[in-house]
């Protein structure tokens, strides 16, 4: 809703530190109060824009083009059941000039039933209003006892600022010391944001009715609204940073609220400006200030006094107690005619006439511009071994010398030079003093500074040996310019004040210089992907690949003639199950390798190896148990034989072993 | 004396090999049982089969080189274990393996050959 955080840190810049009063860093010009003119006047669709534009526009001080045609409007909308209705009719009616509404019987008692405890605020405020605008009693002391009694149920800002705008339509003779207590509780509970804002959290347009309000009532009762200054300032702040407005009703409460606070008793807020830039010249001699309240109405009545001018930085004070007359409703002063030298000066302006003035004291920043001249510009050639005197050439600004200087490594080439003001003839420093070196041929250009001494005299002097590195060591003719600059200089100079040509000893060939390629399109870089690697031809890869299997081939020959045999197969569902098993491993490892992933195929592993090694344990107990059998049986029978088969018995397993083979199949 | 013709006791270096090489091959030939044949048959082969892979290395390049590991692995691996097999299953070495029977050396066998696949199929890519 409001641009805070935007402006923070400007607020924060412009607030002044010392003790003295805020001034408004917002406030409407006359562009924004045309814009809430024209928002205002936007052509009305029902009795309730009808009435914010009217009275908005009224408050503003502006009449309505076509009072007939409203009136007409307004008329033959009203709805005279509707306590709204007649508020809104009432209210808009008052504000044009001739138009009557006709009120009956019953809307008079229906009003009058409004005001009672039982009635939201708003209803009372609108019925009291329609009634005291109808030019139809009420009775004062019904209506204060009922807003009392509504404040106390219901506690919420807009509801007291409702009673305030109905207690400001009672007659004065009522009680109204408590409802206007509430002022100041209303203005403890508004929200102070960095000191510079006070607004209600409800937003822009509580806030503005709540000033509407409180000035309202404070007049009617002629007693002074307990707001400080400052918070007066700080409510101007909020109301007005905002510069459109969304709704009608913001708009109207923007409206009611400038106006309570141009016209009230009490507080009047100033609006200081300075018409175009604060800055003075012997062109225009005179600072003119704008003074003005929050409508951006001129305050004829004030009386402007300069109380100290003095300097940006040494504070001696220039002026003192200097009026401003009022010409064509704007004050000025010739400032000049004191004779000021260029510079910024603090000026401490205040506003007087008035006794409900707030914040009639400001601060501005004035700047002094002047001319600067250029005296004594001396150009000369000297020897470094200081053999011959130098030949000094003086050159009148804007002239340019007629003969060129030469500078080499013999000489130097030295300028001098003096800065006055061309009124006063004091002494200037600018900012900027620059010498510049421009190289026709190739537009190579250098450019150094000069400085003054301790006499406000500035010097420039040349070395081409010194300096050989900024020229690239490019010997040639150099145009000579000198620049100046400052922010209050009125004229700064660009002055071509002679030709120089430079020798440098170890010259390089002029390379011209080249356009800036800093912001061309850089070729492109392609981007080379990673090389796969080199695969070695298919044939060679087959061939090494029938190689490594032909081992295999070996291996089948030696067992077939080593008698290998699958002689010794148990037929048994275990021996069955576990070379199935045993086949469904290796079937596996080739899907893990073309399909799976590690965990599917530990997954599917375990299930197959559980099985297989089940069958297996029980196949290879059936073939350890039919070993023992038969070795049990050799030894008993070679036992019985006698000792001459003891070759027997020492291998047992010789003549078995031909036959007894765990598997054919081996990995 | 000596006759030149006579066998002396100083022999060429190149005969003694040659007689310790045939007398090895005799010995092997009679004395080993035909289980610890087949196996070593096996144990050829699986030597062969690395053997080739790593000239194929050396010749042409180490292009897939994890596949060129684990195929050599496989073949290191196999190798190994069936040593291993062959130790144990070898009768003369009973004493030294009393609690291994040769069911269970060839149960062992076969689990680590699963692991050694598992091993093997992950890393050729």
């Amino acid at each position: 809703m409001y641009p805070f955080e935007g402006l923070f840190s400007l607020l924060v810049l412009s607030m002044v530190l010392e003790t003295q009063a805020l001034t408004p860093t917002h406030h409407l010009t006359t562009t924004d109060v045309a814009r809430l003119q024209a928002v205002l006047s936007q052509p009305f669709t029902d009795l309730k824009s009808a009435y914010y534009s009217v009275v908005g526009l009224s408050k503003l001080g502006i009449l309505v083009a076509d009072a007939d045609e409203t009136c007409q409007f307004i008329k033959s909308n009203l709805d005279p059941s509707s306590v709204e209705s007649l508020f809104y009719a009432a209210e808009a009616s008052q504000a044009l000039s001739g138009c009557e509404i006709p009120v009956s019987n019953d809307t008079r008692d229906l009003l009058l039933a409004t005001v009672s405890e039982d009635s939201t605020a708003s209803q009372i405020h609108q019925s009291v209003s329609a009634l005291s605008s109808l030019g139809l009693p009420l009775a004062s002391q019904e209506v204060v006892s009922a807003l009392k009694a509504r404040i106390s149920k219901e506690d919420n800002v807009l509801t007291i600022i409702l009673a305030l705008q109905t207690a400001s339509r009672l007659s004065q003779q009522a009680e109204l010391g408590d409802i206007l207590e509430e002022i100041e509780d209303l203005a403890a509970r508004l929200d102070d944001l960095s000191g510079v804002y006070l607004q209600f959290e409800e937003g822009l347009e509580t806030t503005a009715l709540f000033v509407s309000a409180a000035y309202a009532l404070s007049d009617h009762v002629d007693m002074e609204p307990p707001l400080k200054e400052d918070q007066v300032i700080q409510l101007v702040n909020s109301i007005f940073s905002k510069k459109s407005w969304d709704s009608l009703s913001e708009a109207f409460s923007v409206a009611s609220a400038a106006e309570s606070l141009s016209n009230n008793r009490f507080h009047v807020p100033v609006i200081v400006s300075a018409q175009g830039p604060a800055a003075i010249s012997h062109s225009q001699p005179f600072l003119r200030l704008q003074v003005t309240d929050v409508l951006c109405q001129p305050l004829s009545s004030a009386s402007v006094l300069v109380e100290s001018a003095s300097t940006s930085s040494s504070k001696s004070a220039i002026l003192s107690q200097a009026p401003f007359t009022l010409r064509d409703e704007v004050f000025e002063l010739n400032f000049m005619a004191s004779q000021p030298a260029s510079g910024y000066y603090q000026f401490s302006v205040a506003i007087a006439g008035d006794s409900r003035f707030v914040a009639n004291h400001v601060e501005l920043k004035v700047k002094v511009s002047t001319r600067v001249a250029i005296n004594n510009m001396d150009l000369s050639v000297v020897d470094k071994d200081q053999s011959t005197g130098p030949k000094t050439t003086r050159v009148e600004y804007p002239t340019k010398a007629k003969a060129p200087f030469m500078a080499d490594s013999h000489q130097n080439f030295a300028m001098a030079f003096q800065l006055v003001d061309e009124t006063t003839g004091v002494e200037l420093t600018p900012h900027q003093t620059f010498v510049r070196l421009h190289n026709q041929k190739t537009g190579q250009e250098v450019v150094f500074v000069a400085e003054p001494d301790s006499k406000n005299l500035y010097k420039f002097e040349l070395d081409t040996t010194e300096r050989k590195t900024e020229f690239d060591s490019i010997s040639g003719t150099y145009a000579l310019y000198l620049m100046m600059g400052d922010a209050t200089l009125e004229n700064p100079i660009l002055w071509n004040v002679a030709d120089v040509v430079l020798k440098f000893l170890d010259e390089e060939a002029p390379s011209t210089i080249q356009a800036k390629t800093l912001y061309t399109p850089k070729p492109e870089i392609q981007h080379l992907f990673r090389e796969p690697e080199k695969k070695p031809p298919t044939v060679v890869s087959n061939a090494f690949t029938a190689l490594v299997l032909s081992p295999f081939l070996l291996l089948l020959i030696l067992w077939v003639k080593l008698g290998a045999n699958i002689s010794n197969f148990t037929l048994s569902p275990s021996t069955f199950l576990f070379h199935i098993g045993h086949a469904a491993m290796l079937g596996l490892m080739y899907v893990y390798w073309t399909h799976l992933n590690m965990f599917q195929t530990m997954k599917y592993l375990a299930i197959i190896g559980s099985l297989t090694f089940l069958a297996g344990n029980r196949m290879l107990a059936q073939k350890a148990v039919k070993r023992y059998t038969y070795t049990q049986k050799a030894r008993l029978t070679a036992h019985k034989a006698g000792p001459q088969t003891k070759k027997l018995s020492k291998e047992p397993l010789a003549p078995i072993s031909k036959n007894l083979f765990f598997l054919g199949a081996t990995e | 004396m000596l006759l030149p013709f006579q066998r002396g006791p100083f022999r060429g270096r190149t005969s003694v090999s040659l007689t310790l090489i045939s007398r090895f091959v005799e010995e092997y030939r009679s004395s080993t049982p035909n289980k610890l044949k087949v196996i070593d048959a096996y144990l050829l082969y699986i030597l062969l089969t690395g053997v080739f892979q790593f000239l194929y290395c050396v010749l042409v390049g180490t292009f897939p080189f994890n596949s060129f590991l684990s195929g050599f692995i496989a073949c290191v691996g196999s190798f190994i274990l069936a040593v291993c097999l062959r130790i144990q299953i070898n009768p003369q070495n009973k004493r030294d393996f009393l609690t291994v029977s040769p069911e269970r050396a060839f149960a062992d066998f076969l689990f680590a050959h699963t692991v050694l696949h598992l091993v093997v199929v992950n890393f050729v890519g």
